[in-house]
């Protein structure tokens, strides 16, 4: 099952050069990654900071319970910390937008 | 990003989109305070009262972060909330360009930011305290590398201020953008006249509305106030470590123990 996922996934990837170098067009061939690299990027960037804002919410929640009058200062710190957390995806987000978007990069 | 969003109903020739939009938000801000302190009132009633309100809850949130000391900075910490948080909101307002979905805004901020804590704290501490506390407290020949780490630290801060602002209310335009996009299609399938496309583009167009007005909406919504309340938050928390770093180490050490 797995094994086939993971060739699938690697017929995905060869895929578009294998198609685009039997059109023999020049230039252009690494759109097709960019696409699949911000996909992917996201993905994972998105995964991994819902995890971290989850792990930071669990123990602002756990210390805003124990004590209800620091609740205030709780929720400040744990919202700073999460605007932290987050832009480490948000970083992935704008270099996937890059990818898509910004046609003028020469990646060659 | 050209390709999905709609460029804005009004756009003045020559000037780029988020300039103009910048200057309503400048227009809507100054004519508000404008009309609200013409006639001030000892018991505020009206648009002075809501202004009021609005400064006060700055003053709150300056208070508890930074103490007393930092009403002196509630000019230029207010100023820059109201016009992230007015120019966010006015980005949710279909046919208005995105005033801080554009880099050049956000990078105009945050430099102000970086340029005002620096010089915050040089003209509370002189340059060469200031500069002293960049290498920390390690030992002397670790100094120079902690110098370096610093300084490439502190140049993060207002990179990262502008690609937190960007990158969030870029996203959110996106994401509603291609919502639209694909509402737009549904709606016209179902228009079409053939069968499917009357169920399932119906019943798609419908839910991408019931989805976009219950649920995107409200989330950009609150996304809005909270970048504006994060950019504040940061700037308050840079300013009150520029201005505490001289005293940093008796204190601390003064409450540690």
């Amino acid at each position: 099952m797995r094994r086939s996922l993971i060739l699938g996934g690697l017929a995905v990837l060869v895929f578009p050069t294998a198609a685009l170098a039997a059109e023999g067009g020049t230039g252009g061939w690494i759109a097709p990654f960019a696409v699949i690299a911000a996909g992917i990027g996201m993905a994972i960037a998105a995964g991994l900071c819902g995890l971290g804002q989850g792990r930071a919410v669990a123990s602002a929640v756990d210390a805003m319970a124990r004590q209800p009058g620091a609740a205030a200062r709780i929720q400040t710190a744990m919202i700073i910390g999460l605007a932290l957390i987050e832009s480490l995806a948000i970083y992935t987000l704008v270099i996937a937008l890059i990818l898509l978007f910004v046609k003028g990069i020469n990646f060659a | 990003m050209e390709a999905l969003e709609h460029p804005p109903i009004f756009s003045l020739p020559g000037i780029p989109d988020h300039v103009t939009y910048t200057w309503l938000v400048m227009v809507i801000l100054a004519g508000l305070t404008f009309i609200a302190s013409r006639n001030l009132q000892l018991v505020p009633l009206g648009l002075q009262n809501f202004l009021e309100v609005i400064l006060e809850q700055f003053q709150q949130i300056i208070d508890d972060v930074m103490g007393p000391e930092g009403r002196k900075y509630l000019p230029l910490l207010a100023t820059l909330g109201l016009f992230i948080l007015t120019a966010n909101l006015m980005g949710l307002v279909p046919g208005t360009a995105g005033v801080t979905s554009n880099l050049n805004t956000n990078a105009a901020c945050a430099l102000v930011v970086f340029g005002a804590y620096h010089w915050i704290g040089v003209r509370k501490q002189g340059l060469i305290p200031y500069l002293k506390h960049f290498a920390g407290p390690v030992p002397m020949a670790l100094k120079p590398l902690m110098f370096v780490i610093e300084i490439i630290s502190h140049l993060a801060r207002p990179l990262s201020l502008t690609l937190r602002l960007f990158g969030n209310m870029v996203g959110g335009h996106i994401l509603l953008a291609v919502i639209f996009l694909l509402m737009t299609q549904l709606i016209l399938w179902a228009l079409s006249g053939s069968v499917p496309g009357a169920i399932i583009g119906g019943t798609g167009g419908i839910v991408t509305i019931v989805f976009t007005v219950g649920f995107l909406y409200p989330l950009k919504i609150l996304v809005a106030f909270l970048q504006a309340f994060i950019f504040v938050m940061l700037t308050m928390l840079y300013i009150s470590a520029a201005i505490e770093e001289g005293e940093h180490h008796s204190e601390q050490h003064a409450g540690h123990h």
